[in-house]
């Protein structure tokens, strides 16, 4: 038997990924709620799970150490890594968007800059429309950064615009909607296909009609 | 502060003792393969005008080359490419030689930059081979039974897949679609990366709802003649229809010659479409994470040299195959048979000395010329 191995984004995505995956019918999920491990089996020993930061998730699959993973759209924009898609997970609804301070000085046609976790987005959606950017990178906590005078706007994941609402922020566009993505890397998905298949198949019968 | 001596630049290396003869041993069973099916090796130029990889390449993989000028100010490139510079060569210096052309090559390669994110190397070395001057479904199989040949020779047995696709299917898709170059692009971009949700969305206008599922499962899904049946249902237009036919005669004769096992239909393959024109594969083996090889027909690719003519071949990713290899017992008894024991010469006469290494070489024996060994 094939045994396929999963990245699991830690975090935001991990309890719904794992209770999409019991639900499916995949595995039995307890021990990996409560459980510190980053790495276990299900009894089946059909799939092993790694447990990985969300970055970390493509690199992972990209590398063929996982086969497959489960991740956000916005990670995967951001990596930019070479991987197979075939699925929208209906979960980890959010938005990556461009927020600044609701009361900020207009601009203009002058550099810009932005303080975001996601340079690549940031870059190639400011550099699509033209408008000269000093992408300002930060690990956390981004929503400071226009509040103490750090940068003019910030590009982020939003899921429900709390904590943009506590520090003044407000979303001035939206870049993109994003749910988390069952990705699979391009060497298993042909040499591990029935095992796959199977996987895509399952979690497929749990999205809700017409929300794919 | 100045740089350690021993630095040397991102992506490049040096391959020694039993890793460097594995290298070689598959270079030469790789080759060895060529010359069992009359193809002549050929030397390209390591460097080349810049503008030869743009019209080989195209721009946006010619991008990737090193790039400097010669001394009369034109743009070389070290060559990201060995293909490239066979298709000038076919059209120009060989264009009155005898067709079809059969020509074979291990040459590096040179990227400024790695080709995937996976891919840290800037040198790399390509294997491969190229069939000119012949379209038809023989210079086809030819190519794929050559392939098949060179891995089980690498004793890669069980293991690996050739999935097999053409491009004019999705050119008859998009075709049928009027899709300029950009939606074209657009779809080739989510077809490659089989993202049904957002192909959903996408074909959403131009298609019913059944259309649009029973299109993206099918790209969704490699498999073997059931495939073709399904994408006929699917697909009907013309361009498209006359493509899948010829898939399927060629899987058919798979099939009789008792090699399909190792085959698979994959119509979401549709990597590099400016290029490729008929049949494209890519060759996957278990262990490694990206694909290992890749090849297909480009008969527009000699045009751009001045003579239109078919053309179909492939490449192996040595430094691929040599990591694989490397990871298994394989790789130790494909090294084993390359390397014998060495017979030690000891004698403090410098004349005698030699003249018994000379003497055993003559034998054919492996010598170490001796002296007791040295620790740094």
């Amino acid at each position: 038997m094939t045994q396929l191995t999963i990245a699991i984004a830690k975090g935001r995505l991990q309890h719904g990924t794992l209770e999409l995956l019991a639900n499916s019918g995949l595995c039995e999920t307890k021990e990996a709620l409560s459980s510190r491990r980053l790495t276990l089996e299900d009894e089946s020993g059909r799939f092993r799970f790694i447990f990985v930061k969300p970055m970390d998730v493509p690199v992972y699959v990209a590398h063929g150490v996982a086969d497959c993973g489960v991740v956000g759209h916005d990670v995967l924009m951001e990596s930019q890594a070479d991987l197979l898609q075939p699925l929208s997970l209906g979960i980890g609804r959010c938005r990556i968007v461009v927020a600044a301070l609701a009361e900020r000085p207009e601009n203009g046609y002058g550099m810009l800059r932005v303080a975001t976790k996601y340079p690549r987005i940031a870059a190639a959606y400011f550099g699509g429309r033209g408008q000269p950017v000093e992408v300002i990178e930060l690990s956390g906590s981004v929503e400071l950064a226009p509040v103490v005078g750090l940068a003019d706007c910030i590009v982020d994941l939003v899921e429900t615009g709390r904590t943009l609402q506590d520090n003044g922020l407000s979303i001035v566009e939206v870049i993109a909607e994003s749910t988390a993505r069952l990705v699979v890397n391009r060497a298993s998905y042909q040499l591990k296909a029935t095992a796959v298949g199977a996987l895509v198949a399952a979690l497929e019968a749990k999205q809700p009609e017409g929300d794919l | 502060m100045s740089e350690p001596l021993s630095k040397i630049p991102n992506g490049l290396r040096y391959y020694s003792g039993a890793e460097a003869g594995l290298r070689r041993r598959i270079e030469e069973t790789a080759m060895s393969v060529f010359d069992g099916w009359s193809y002549e090796e050929i030397i390209t130029p390591t460097l080349d005008y810049y503008s030869l990889f743009e019209r080989g390449m195209g721009p946006s993989e010619a991008h990737h080359a090193f790039r400097f000028t010669d001394t009369d100010g034109r743009l070389l490139a070290l060559r990201p490419d060995v293909t490239s510079g066979i298709a000038r060569v076919t059209a120009t210096l060989f264009a009155n030689r005898t067709r079809p052309l059969r020509l074979c090559y291990a040459a590096p390669v040179f990227r400024q930059h790695g080709q995937s994110a996976i891919e840290w190397r800037r040198e790399s070395t390509q294997i491969g081979c190229e069939l000119v001057g012949q379209n038809s479904t023989e210079s086809d199989l030819e190519v794929l039974a050559i392939a098949s040949e060179v891995l089980q020779r690498l004793q890669f047995n069980r293991e690996y897949v050739i999935t097999l696709n053409d491009v004019e299917i999705f050119n008859g898709v998009a075709e049928n679609l009027r899709f300029d170059a950009d939606a074209r692009d657009q779809l080739r971009q989510l077809i490659d990366g089989r993202n049904v949700a957002d192909l959903e969305g996408f074909l959403g206008p131009y298609a019913s709802r059944e259309e649009c599922r029973a299109f993206s499962k099918l790209i969704r899904l490699s498999g073997r003649l059931e495939t073709l049946e399904r994408a006929r249902r699917v697909i009907t237009n013309a361009r498209s229809t006359a493509a899948l036919d010829r898939l399927e005669s060629l899987w058919r004769i798979l099939e009789s010659l008792g090699i399909s096992d190792h085959f698979e239909i994959d119509l979401g393959d549709v990597s590099r479409l400016d290029y490729y024109t008929g049949l494209t594969f890519k060759i996957y083996i278990e262990g490694a994470g990206a694909r290992v090889g890749s090849g297909g027909r480009y008969d527009n690719l000699t045009a751009n040299f001045g003579k239109s003519e078919p053309a179909v071949g492939f490449v192996f990713d040595l430094d691929a195959l040599a990591g694989l290899l490397q990871s298994r017992n394989d790789g130790a008894t494909l090294l084993a048979q390359s390397i014998r024991r060495a017979q030690c010469v000891i004698n403090s006469d410098p004349t005698a000395l030699f003249s018994e290494a000379i003497e055993r070489r003559a034998c054919g024996e492996r010598v170490v010329v001796g002296s007791a060994e040295v620790t740094p």
